[in-house]
């Protein structure tokens, strides 16, 4: 479970989360909805200790997210907006790979995390290809097999339809679907909600910097205010 | 942009603990060769060397066609003088020869980089020089490794948003500046994105390295890169 209490951050004077209080369960499908700028990635970025509040504090699982970064890190997989930026090697075996090797777990663990990685987003044989040859489809599901190496218990995903044609983006989702049936907690951070009202267990939406709505989607009045696109006849 | 490629090549099999020293041998050798029976052989090897990794001279020659221009240059450099008679010809050749000792060892490194993923490269590193500095300088050309082809991209695309946007009607200073400060922004905003990557997949000084194994082809490579090393004392 992730909890959040009372966290602000804040880039100079400006307040891109402020007193924002949350808990998220396991295993729960969660859409975190906003305009451009009204602190999603921010907020995010603190659950596996990317980014350290001013004020507040964040546990995962019952770890400290300050205290204990990598307890945080092996249970919050997270994959970034831009896969690219998120690959630290050349070929997919390699990138997927790194995460397992920093633990410092044994050889035969390591293979084990990445072949299943890698099978649940059907790339297992694309393992001695570049990372930077693969359409974007196929380069956000390396991006989660990354995240999903580390077994995490949590998997958040910003803007992960970014840049992705209808085909990408439906075998991501079938590949979210799969994750969150096997029991992965999957927290999707986006401004358009397509495709995500049907999965979703809970909406969280954000305006500037504070959290303004939590929601389900049967109800998408407190998303009035919000600047998110929902789907035609919502 | 040479970079490794998974194939199945001769050089690929070999373990780049053996790879590493092969490298030094041959620097050694190519850096004290200077005649032109000895340099011959050190390219007939090179070129061998680019055969088993299957790259041709010409595409490692175009990767570095930059460095070939400084190399080129450098007889010229090498021949001014700061007063009367501001050119001295003879000290030509001497850097015509240097600058050809460092192309061989350009191909070699082509071949290298070409056939060794960088974490085997980083887990050599780590096994010649062991303790904290090893770590460092295993982080460092991994890094380095990663970074340099996600910048030369960058300013690839710098180079086609300025042409796209009728940049080639700036002067060539102005066009440099521009590409210039969108390199180096680009160039800090890779390394914070890279840092931030890192830390989300639990970096660590000391991972498991993969398993390195020395089998006979990299015992025939030891002793051609100690043959090598040795060989400018034994002329």
């Amino acid at each position: 479970m992730i909890t959040v209490e009372s966290l602000s951050h804040r880039y100079g004077d400006v307040t891109a989360v402020g007193d924002v209080s949350l808990t998220v369960e396991d295993g729960s499908f969660v859409v975190l909805v906003g305009a451009n700028g009204s602190g999603k990635t921010t907020l995010v970025r603190q659950f596996n200790g990317l980014l350290t509040p001013d004020e507040g504090s964040v546990t995962v699982d019952g770890h400290d997210v300050g205290d204990e970064p990598v307890a945080a890190r092996t249970s919050v997989g997270m994959v970034f907006q831009r896969p690219r930026d998120q690959f630290v090697a050349a070929t997919v075996g390699a990138d997927v790979r790194f995460g397992p090797e920093n633990l410092g777990l044994n050889r035969a663990e390591i293979r084990r995390r990445v072949d299943d990685a890698l099978a649940a987003v059907d790339m297992v044989d694309r393992k001695p290809d570049r990372v930077d040859r693969l359409s974007g489809g196929e380069q956000s599901r390396v991006a989660i097999a990354g995240a999903l190496a580390m077994e995490p218990s949590h998997l958040v995903l910003d803007e992960p339809f970014t840049g992705l044609d209808l085909p990408a983006r439906r075998s991501v989702l079938t590949r979210l679907d799969d994750l969150h049936e096997a029991g992965t907690g999957i927290i999707v951070v986006t401004h358009d909600l397509r495709d995500l009202l049907e999965r979703a267990d809970r909406l969280l939406a954000m305006s500037n910097g504070g959290l303004v709505a939590d929601t389900t989607p049967t109800d998408l009045s407190p998303l009035r205010d919000v600047d998110v696109r929902v789907p035609d006849g919502r | 942009m040479i970079g490794y490629e998974s194939e199945t090549t001769p050089l690929h099999r070999l373990d780049p603990r053996s790879k590493l020293l092969g490298q030094f041998g041959f620097a050694v050798a190519a850096l004290a060769a200077d005649t032109p029976p000895v340099l011959g052989v050190l390219t007939a090897l090179a070129v061998g060397g680019l055969a088993a990794a299957r790259l041709t001279p010409w595409r490692v020659l175009w990767s570095y066609r930059f460095v070939l221009v400084l190399l080129a240059t450098a007889p010229l450099f090498a021949s001014l003088r700061l007063g009367p008679p501001w050119l001295d010809p003879e000290q030509a050749p001497g850097s015509v020869v240097a600058g050809y000792q460092v192309l061989l060892v350009l191909l070699v490194s082509a071949a290298y980089v070409r056939t060794t993923p960088v974490r085997e490269t980083r887990a050599a590193i780590q096994h010649h020089v062991p303790g904290r500095l090893g770590q460092l300088l295993g982080v460092g050309v991994a890094l380095v490794f990663r970074l340099f082809p996600v910048l030369l991209d960058d300013l690839r695309r710098a180079r086609l948003a300025l042409r796209a946007r009728s940049g080639h009607g700036l002067g060539r200073v102005e066009w440099s500046r521009r590409l210039a400060q969108t390199g180096l922004s680009r160039a800090f905003e890779r390394a914070a994105t890279l840092s931030l990557a890192l830390r989300a997949r639990c970096f660590a000084w000391n991972p498991t390295p993969p398993r390195l194994r020395f089998r006979w082809p990299d015992y025939l490579l030891l002793v051609a890169a100690a043959t090598l090393a040795v060989s400018p004392l034994l002329r």
